[in-house]
């Protein structure tokens, strides 16, 4: 009697388990289908922007060659550098901007605080890109819209708006008890000593979440990078030139080309994102004893 | 109004300078060189070192040719179809010469930033391009750009499957070969409505007429696209299927236009042929196809600083000088009448193709606001009938509504 309950209990989950996982599996297969193809298509010998069979005819290398020395048309490396350029600079500024605001307004307390946390939130209601042509009309007007200021403009754009979105930083610092603030005051700390030397170091994995959106946001972002660089080619970063590959007249000789590009955007966000996943898994432990 | 005043000032101003240059032909040698700076856009591969720096070589024999201005030329890249969005968006910040395709010319002139080309230099235009060419970049009686190519589609063929007596008539072509045809493409699909004699705004101009692709000669194209859809040998070409067709044999003509020339020679090799396009047979009547066909242009910036030497340069890139260097470095098929003369050049059959669908197998694309509200529907139709849900059953009232639609503004 005993042993037969705990055989149907065992049947029981494994049928469950079967289950979920095909229902896993399928899932998976849609979600990794289309990247596996992307990386297939990047390494496509054939020509041309339609092919009838799934699997490559033959591999070559010859798509990432050519996105590296075919420049005279479309300049990968200098897009991929001014980006790099731009998101690493915009990256940093907002990150401070973003932990910055969010401390303020966690530990702080002053007359502003409510009406701001108030306007943060009305005008994050509001896409972003609503408030495009008057940001590239200020800018022409700081006459940062030619030549290498344009790479300013844009870390201005991308870093500018940031400590708008404080909130989920400000909800993570709530959760650091305010006795070891307190401690530290006590000890004789500055305000700014308890943000670098105590709440920064407890709050890593928001930190490492807020430097991964702020990095990938601009590293993907097309529309602002459009309207700002118009017709300054040699500003172009990497998401204005894969679209460009997709244009009419160049779809059928880069099209190949535009996969090898997509496969390369995503290595330093991948990289990025091991790198800094290892620093997830600590955070609280250990913050206060007793 | 105060924008028309500006226009007018700067027609006035152009024509001033025009008379000053005349004096300064004359007289006043060296010394009092002006210093100008010149914005000039173009897509990348005229300014590309593969493909010969046309853009540059062109400005510096332009520099060379007007020693009276010490120019210096800032590039900048925006093809000849988005300048438009860019000039129009902001014109004070871009380009005091530009290239731009001709159903873009509404957008520039709704904004009032592009040059009217008058006097001496509106002669020159008038007197280098055929009557259909300089249509395409005249709005209400003024000359709006200087055309330098051509663009439109035509056939490309494969000379072992199709003799050039087969590739007159679409139907003749069916039977021996496989046809693909940018079948939902609103760029394309009209050319067959064309035919039978449905219009758009009249000649083309008149807005008030409207688009008429409607009553029976409409419902009688509709039947022929629901007929040719079934028929085993055609195949839709949509995303680039054609030409990897003609790569893999599998289709052995496609529609399309000069930027594809250079793939599809690599596909066929000498067996590429190229023709204008064919006629259909409707009802055991051979009707003709007729494609949009444009131009490219050379436009001026109302809001330029240098108004004179930018209206001289944009003559100057679309003179015979100019074209030719486009041919030879990026076969860019020319506009200006001495080149369409001259044999050397009509013995390239891709030349030749175009100037005959440009001539005979084509209507001017009109660029009436109006015109915007044209593709979808059109589109439509051509989806409607690839998934099945336009019939023959069906077919006269969803000519009926496309029809309506394209008359209406509704979004």
């Amino acid at each position: 009697m005993k042993k037969e309950k705990m055989h149907s209990a065992k049947t029981k989950r494994f049928i469950n388990n079967t289950i979920v996982h095909t229902v896993l599996g399928i899932l998976a297969v849609v979600w990794v289908f289309p990247i596996v193809w992307v990386i297939l298509t990047s390494f496509r010998a054939e020509k041309g922007s339609y092919v009838s069979t799934f699997l490559p005819q033959s591999c070559t290398l010859d798509n990432y060659i050519k996105l590296f020395t075919d420049t005279t048309i479309l300049d990968f490396p200098k897009m991929f550098t001014n980006t790099l350029v731009i998101a690493i600079f915009s990256c940093i500024l907002s990150t401070f901007y973003v932990l910055a605001a969010s401390y303020c307004l966690s530990r702080l307390r002053f007359k502003m605080r409510k009406p701001y946390m108030n306007m943060a939130m009305i005008l994050g209601l509001f896409p972003g890109f609503m408030s495009m042509i008057a940001v590239y009309f200020i800018l022409k007007a700081l006459g940062m819209t030619e030549g290498n200021l344009i790479k300013v403009a844009l870390v201005l754009v991308y870093s500018g708006g940031a400590a708008l979105g404080f909130q989920i930083a400000k909800g993570f610092f709530d959760t650091i008890p305010f006795a070891v603030d307190e401690a530290a005051l006590l000890d004789g700390c500055t305000r700014w000593q308890i943000f670098t030397k105590i709440t920064l170091p407890l709050s890593k994995p928001i930190v490492i979440y807020t430097t991964l959106t702020a990095f990938m946001g601009l590293w993907l972002d097309f529309i602002f990078a459009k309207v700002i660089c118009r017709a300054n080619s040699d500003q172009y970063t990497i998401a204005i030139g894969l679209w460009k590959m997709l244009e009419k007249e160049y779809i059928d000789s880069w099209y190949t080309c535009f996969a090898a590009g997509a496969v390369l955007i995503s290595i330093p966000i991948a990289a990025l994102f091991l790198y800094m996943q290892r620093y997830y898994v600590d955070g609280l432990s250990g913050a206060v004893k007793g | 109004m105060r924008r028309r005043a500006v226009a007018l000032l700067m027609a006035a101003l152009m024509t001033a300078g025009l008379a000053a240059t005349g004096l300064t032909g004359c007289g006043d040698e060296g010394g009092g060189r002006e210093s100008v700076r010149l914005m000039v856009w173009s897509p990348q591969g005229d300014q590309s070192k593969d493909a010969g720096e046309w853009l540059q070589t062109c400005c510096n024999a332009f520099a060379e040719e007007h020693p009276e201005y010490d120019i210096t030329f800032v590039y900048g890249v925006a093809d000849e179809a988005s300048s438009a969005g860019q000039v129009s968006q902001d014109a004070e910040a871009s380009a005091d010469v530009f290239l731009y395709a001709n159903d873009n010319l509404t957008t520039m002139t709704d904004a009032d930033a592009l040059v009217k080309f008058g006097g001496i230099y509106r002669e020159e235009i008038e007197k280098t391009n055929s009557e259909t060419s300089l249509a395409s970049v005249m709005k209400d009686g003024e000359v709006y750009g200087v055309p330098f190519a051509i663009n439109t589609w035509f056939m490309f063929y494969d000379k072992s499957v199709f003799t050039e007596e087969d590739v007159k008539n679409l139907d003749t072509m069916l039977e021996k070969g496989v046809v693909a045809f940018p079948f939902t493409n609103s760029w394309y699909l009209p050319a067959f409505y064309f035919g039978n004699g449905c219009t758009l705004f009249g000649d083309g101009t008149d807005a008030s007429k409207g688009a008429d692709f409607g009553g029976e000669k409409a419902q009688e194209v509709t039947d022929y696209l629901i007929d040719l859809e079934a028929n085993p040998n055609f195949r839709i070409d949509d995303l680039g299927s054609g030409l990897a067709g003609l790569r893999d044999g599998s289709i052995n003509a496609i529609f399309s236009g000069s930027w594809d020339a250079a793939a599809v020679k690599e596909a066929l090799g000498d067996n590429m042929g190229v023709a204008a396009l064919p006629t259909y047979t409707l009802n055991g009547e051979e009707k003709q196809m007729y494609s949009y066909a444009g131009t490219k242009a050379v436009g001026v910036n109302a809001q330029s600083k240098n108004m004179l030497p930018a209206v001289q340069l944009a003559i100057f890139l679309g003179n015979e000088y100019s074209q030719r260097l486009h041919y030879e470095l990026e076969s860019v098929v020319p506009t200006h009448t001495a080149l369409l003369d001259d044999p050397e050049l009509l013995s390239d059959e891709v030349v030749a193709a175009i100037n005959e669908t440009f001539n005979n197998t084509s209507i001017l694309q009109p660029n009436l606001a109006e015109m915007a509200n044209c593709w979808t529907p059109v589109e439509n139709m051509g989806k409607g009938i690839r998934n099945g849900s336009i019939t023959h059953e069906n077919s006269a009232e969803q000519t009926e509504m496309m029809n309506e639609t394209m008359n209406s503004d509704g979004i």
